[in-house]
């Protein structure tokens, strides 16, 4: 089991260095996700927004659903863990801590 | 970017990762996970990207260690591998 | 080569941390080590975004000289900002909400180890599954 794991791992450590020989290099400003969409966030969030920080415009204005979906994702999350370590004495018997 | 300090760090984290996994006493790998996630965040803030290394500081270095923790003391702090 | 190397070593720095993480998830038979891996190959893959989003020789995405302009109107806002001065803000925004969602797995999966612990009394993957095939 240990040495067939360890295969799949090189195998897919030699695939993924494969895919990397293409990419762009590290710290290119033309690189093809600088050249987008983000200059247009950068260039107009004081315009639109009037926050400086472009991280935080993005995120809460223009962006915002995805923040929504985000709060839905930990809302979910925290239901699941209450609903999993909520003690159920009567349906199961004997329960310990 | 700084490439000697990235290089460094990028080693500091490669060690935590692996003590991470092979340390047999799960106290201490979940304490060396917290300082793998500190490690990222000083990565994070040299790569320029500060509102990330304060989210990863805060959430999954602070709540994640304390949430892991929280699970141990429930269960074994001994493990077998 | 070394300049290839230079341009090319933060992926490869991903993808050996990638398959730690993925090698503790597969090998480890100890529940909690299985969800240490998962952090460690989730960081990974947040990494590989940040690092998507450097370029050479920029600051932070917090724009300079732009406090107090919004109290003078707008008319003074509008000057050229230079998007090769600052760092690509768009994968920071990404992750930042793929961090949050990574502790909200965190948690769960936590759970669901303390659920089987109060079921089996043990986390290790083949005495559960032992008891599994007794039952």
């Amino acid at each position: 089991m240990k040495t067939l794991s360890i295969i799949i791992q090189v195998l897919l450590g030699a695939a993924l260095i494969y895919g990397t020989l293409d990419m762009p290099k590290w710290g290119d400003p033309h690189s093809p996700a600088a050249s987008h969409v983000s200059p247009y966030y950068l260039q107009h969030s004081i315009e639109h927004t009037a926050t400086p920080n472009v991280v935080t415009s993005v995120l809460a204005d223009y962006r915002g659903y995805d923040t929504l979906g985000e709060t839905t994702v930990i809302f979910t999350a925290g239901m699941a863990c209450i609903l999993l370590l909520k003690r159920r004495d009567k349906s199961q018997g004997k329960r310990h801590v | 970017m700084i490439l000697p300090f990235n290089l460094i760090l990028v080693l500091f984290v490669y060690i935590c990762a692996i003590a991470a996994i092979t340390i047999r006493d799960l106290l201490s790998a979940v304490v060396i996970l917290g300082a793998y996630s500190f490690l990222m965040c000083l990565l994070w803030t040299e790569m320029a990207a500060i509102d990330v290394a304060f989210t990863e500081a805060s959430v999954s270095a602070g709540i994640g260690t304390v949430l892991m923790i929280g699970a141990i003391s429930k269960t074994k702090r001994r493990s077998k591998d | 080569m070394f300049d290839f190397i230079v341009d090319h070593y933060n992926y490869w720095t991903y993808i050996g941390l990638m398959i730690i993480g993925f090698y503790a998830m597969m090998t480890k038979r100890n529940l909690i080590k299985k969800i240490i891996g998962m952090n460690i190959f989730q960081s990974a893959i947040i990494f590989f975004f940040i690092s998507s989003s450097v370029k050479k020789g920029v600051t932070v995405p917090i724009l300079e000289h732009a406090h107090g302009h919004a109290a003078h109107g707008l008319e003074h806002v509008t000057h050229a900002v230079d998007a090769m001065q600052y760092a690509n803000p768009l994968p920071h925004v990404l992750m930042l909400t793929a961090i949050v969602v990574m502790v909200a797995t965190l948690g769960v999966a936590l759970a669901v180890a303390i659920m089987i612990y109060r079921k089996y009394h043990t986390l290790e993957e083949d005495e559960i599954i032992m008891a599994i095939k007794r039952d």
